[in-house]
């Protein structure tokens, strides 16, 4: 060996054991700290789980959970395996409901304003302090004997809190309670009763149907209760008879990618093409009920023939539907937010009613199925619209927010920004910062449904009767409150009616004095315990009160003369004049984003959307013949221009989209809501016209035409590489008419 | 002298040489890496409270699951809570300063931040609970805690280590990857 040689290998020895001796130094994980527990808590063996029941309040489905918790804290929560609703499952916004109990940007403290209203501009005060201000402002409001200045704006409430917020509201004697969700599926439940005469939602009994006919409910994803109706899904797919799914869609859904048929009609014109259908049932016959004739002529006008220049679905597919939804019985018709968001959404709700009516699919089995429970009654009149009407005319004084967002989730036009900065006083309950608080004057933090006492009536339920439990599963992580608390104390320093009719001491129990209320009424409760707490702690190991049941079958009756007043004259309206904006814009919910809500969970933002597989962001869906002949290419930065407005995202070239329409998610563009939320995508409502339809209270969704202008290159993060299979071959497929 | 007898063009010596010198400096890289954690770890890390195992454990003959009350039934034995020290403390040799430093956290409501000794990776899923139920002595692993004033880490908790002891003893599937890592 060469003396140079030796040194070279010296050299080398000498700096592996040098880095060696380094990486073992600085690589070694850094002195853990054993942390003992001050006092032991019986109900915890360190190292080994526990298992509560609960209910999920991610969204307003109403899911049971099962949350396990280890060392006292939430590891992991799954769907409740004897829960009716869940079945055992869960969302992917609901598992992320730990996130939002651990989530960095929660509000920790009672906040006060100090800045301008929507800055954001809080100091944290004392409990006593924030609670004292409320009362005062009240106690005002009653001084004045003005009550029926009082607003409570909340999300829908179906349990002991909202009996509990209607004893409060009466008590001071103010009748504005304003319940506000984004989805509350208002058309839907305005049709039924006045075409079924039927309450809130119902059972769609999707596991026994064989045929399903969908107008764009995306029912596997975000539409109404989405692991439910998976799950039927599934057992509607499975065993002899392999049930046929054809969705009803302008932009295909990821329901509508499960489908055996997608049906792109035109956006808007989708309530017409289901009275063609029905049409097509009655004029061939397929149709036996007695009333064959009163439809007949209700029906005259909606010939597929007609129709299928307005529809865009040819006069032969009509017919196949028709035929094929008429003889493979069970047939179900359901209407999602394809029919709901426009300007007509009752409309087409109505003509779902009728078609489901006339494949007898109304209170059958494999059908839509009442609920038997009370999930509360909806009061219609009671909308966003009215309520920012009263507090831009100063018919406010003041307004209690309790985890509702209209901030976010209303158009510009709907002045809904203006309207809160007009009243005088607000106070809002809530665990996060979103964009209707920045307004508050007042921020009380309220608990996480992992840390809350509720209970809850599911809608849409399942067909029997079904009432969930919610019990605190950890200690409260911050200095938070249970909302059910806050209205109590507050009731209690109010003093006189509002007091007296608010007895119980703690939310806690007045959660439990209304079980035993029901206990005391329900013969099937009573008899499956000797003791009320006895049947109390079987309530909270079970998550809830149902009986195993199957849902059974009804007599349900549309007529003619009834629903006639609420056919659709035509396709829905857009705003913006074709020549100018000529595109159709419609949105949809996001996977896990939802109304929004789920933007603030780094685990959903980094879910990929199932039919685009974008992450951290949002997009607008343009297909791809109409991007080549605008010159956008995927990831361009596009503007969507409406009539009111305008809105930049990144393209995504879809090609299960209509050419002539443009979709957009809802979810991002929060300007609030937290660090994983704030500036990221786009807010595609901001630029919709706000036309909320007086009779039922919702407001449509898909109104407004658009046009794209291409602004330079953006930045999208997508999981796919590409959606051709470039001529290789991966998925062959053989005509099935051979 | 020459390292290869094969006169090998200019580029496939230069290789070989690197090789080579690659070869070596993994190796006393390895080397290096074995002797900071032989000679350089510190397996007897101080306390915040020199608390001594001999005295509770050795001169009082406290059983281990006295204070350790999670390890028949439980992933970890469980560092004793604090409330366990004070419920003799209160008491016992209350004028010793080390007492009195407990007494300070357990009044402000704090924990005391013990420094871990025996630690397991993550990827590991090791319970105390099947090892007890086994019957095996809390020495096997833990060493003659009894005597020691300041616990010191006696085994080396590599996987070869868990590996004879479960050959050894014909643990049923004691050589399965799932049994640990899962």
């Amino acid at each position: 060996m060469k003396r140079r040689d030796f040194l070279k290998f010296i050299g080398a020895g000498g700096l592996g054991a040098a880095a060696g001796f380094i990486f073992g130094r600085t690589g070694k994980p850094p002195g853990a700290k054993l942390m003992p527990v001050l006092i032991p808590d019986d109900n915890i063996t360190l190292g080994l789980a526990n298992y509560y029941s609960s209910l999920c309040t991610q969204c307003g489905a109403g899911c049971g959970i099962q949350a396990r918790v280890m060392d006292g804290r939430v590891k992991k929560i799954e769907g409740n395996p004897g829960h009716p609703v869940s079945k055992g499952k869960l969302c992917a916004l609901g598992q992320a409901g730990v996130q939002s109990l651990y989530n960095p940007d929660r509000i920790k403290t009672p906040l006060k304003r100090r800045g301008e209203r929507g800055t954001g501009d809080y100091v944290e005060i004392s409990w006593d302090e924030a609670l004292k201000a409320v009362t005062a402002n009240l106690a005002e409001i009653e001084k004045q004997k003005k009550a029926d200045k009082l607003f409570l704006l909340t999300s829908p409430q179906r349990g002991s809190l909202g009996g509990l917020m209607r004893g409060f509201m009466a008590g001071i004697g103010s009748a504005n309670i304003h319940e506000y969700e984004l989805s509350r599926y208002l058309n839907l439940q305005y049709a039924n009763k006045v075409s079924m005469g039927l309450d809130g939602l119902p059972y769609y009994d999707i596991a026994n149907t064989r045929y399903l006919l969908s107008f764009g409910a995306d029912f596997s994803s975000t539409w109404a209760s989405p692991v439910n109706m998976s799950y039927g899904y599934g057992q509607m797919r499975q065993g002899a008879h392999r049930g046929k799914l054809v969705q009803v869609e302008p932009r295909m859904s990821l329901t509508g990618a499960n489908a055996d048929e997608w049906v792109p009609a035109r956006p808007g014109s989708e309530a017409i093409l289901a009275l063609a259908i029905a049409h097509a049932i009655v004029e061939k016959g397929w149709y036996k009920g007695a009333d064959a004739g009163a439809w007949r002529s209700l029906l005259g006008r909606y010939s597929p023939k007609d129709v299928q220049e307005m529809t865009d679905v040819s006069t032969e597919r009509i017919y196949s539907i028709a035929k094929e939804i008429s003889s493979n019985k069970p047939s179900m018709v359901i209407g999602g937010d394809g029919l709901a968001s426009y300007d007509n959404g009752i409309s087409g709700h109505v003509a779902v009613n009728i078609l489901n009516h006339l494949i007898g699919a109304n209170g059958a089995i494999g059908g839509v199925l009442p609920n038997d429970h009370d999930s509360g009654k909806v009061d219609f009149k009671r909308g966003i619209a009215p309520f920012n009407q009263a507090a831009l005319s100063g018919n406010a004084s003041a307004l209690i927010v309790h985890n509702a967002n209209p901030a976010f989730t209303t158009p510009v036009a709907a002045k809904t920004g203006e309207a809160l900065r007009k009243i005088p006083f607000i106070v809002s309950l809530t665990s996060f910062m979103d964009e209707t608080s920045v307004y508050a004057d007042i921020i009380l933090p309220i608990h996480t449904g992992l840390e809350d006492w509720g209970d809850d009536t599911p809608s849409p339920g399942v067909g029997f009767p079904v009432r969930t439990i919610m019990q605190p599963v950890v200690t409260p992580v911050y200095d938070t409150k249970s909302a059910g608390d806050i209205f109590l104390s507050v009731a209690a320093s109010l003093g006189g009616k509002t007091a007296s009719s608010l007895k119980a001491g703690s939310f806690a129990q007045y959660v439990k004095d209304s079980w035993q209320g029901a206990y005391a009424k329900d013969r099937a409760m009573a008899s499956s315990a000797l003791t009320f707490e006895e049947f109390w702690n079987n309530l909270l190991k079970k998550g809830g009160w149902w009986t195993d049941q199957e849902p059974k079958k009804r007599s349900i009756n549309v007529s003619a003369q009834a629903v006639s007043a609420y056919l659709p004259q035509g396709q829905a309206k857009f705003d913006g004049k074709d020549t100018d904006y000529p595109l159709y814009l419609v949105l949809y919910q996001q996977h896990g984003m939802r109304d929004g809500r789920g933007a603030n969970l780094p685990w959903l933002q980094e879910l990929a959307d199932p039919t685009t597989t974008v992450v951290w962001g949002s997009w607008v869906d343009i297909n791809p013949k109409t991007a080549a002949s605008r010159g956008i290419k995927e990831g361009d930065l596009v503007t969507v221009e409406s009539p009111y407005g305008k809105v930049t995202l990144p393209a995504y070239l879809y090609p299960a989209i209509r050419p002539d329409t443009v979709g957009m998610p809802i979810g991002q563009g929060h300007s609030a809501y937290g660090r994983f939320a704030r500036s990221r995508g786009a807010n595609p409502i901001e630029i919709l016209p706000f036309k909320e339809d007086a009779r039922s209270g919702a407001y449509a969704l898909n109104s407004t035409r658009v046009r794209l202008s291409s602004n330079g290159k953006g930045n999208m993060v997508k999981i796919e590489g590409s959606t051709k299979e470039l001529g290789r071959g991966i998925i062959r497929t053989v005509s099935s008419k051979g | 002298m020459r390292l290869f007898q094969q006169p090998a063009n200019g580029n496939m010596k230069t290789i070989i040489t690197l090789v080579i010198i690659g070869v070596v400096g993994a190796v006393s890289f390895v080397v290096g890496y074995g002797v900071n954690y032989a000679f350089f770890s510190d397996f007897t890390p101080e306390q915040p409270i020199e608390f001594s195992h001999k005295i509770h454990a050795g001169d009082n003959k406290i059983p281990c699951m006295y204070c350790h009350i999670y390890a028949e039934r439980s992933r970890v034995s469980g560092v004793p809570n604090v409330q366990r020290c004070i419920g003799c403390h209160k008491i016992i040799k209350t004028d010793s300063p080390l007492i009195q430093k407990l007494t300070e956290y357990w009044d402000k409501k704090e924990p005391i931040p013990w420094v871990k000794v025996y630690n397991l990776p993550d990827y590991v899923h090791f319970t105390h609970k099947r090892h007890i139920k086994a019957g095996l002595d809390c020495k096997l692993c833990h060493g003659d805690v009894a005597s020691m004033d300041r616990i010191t880490q006696v085994s080396s908790l590599q996987m070869g280590w868990c590996l004879n002891c479960h050959a050894s003893r014909d643990v049923a599937n004691g050589r399965d990857c799932w049994t640990c890592h899962k």
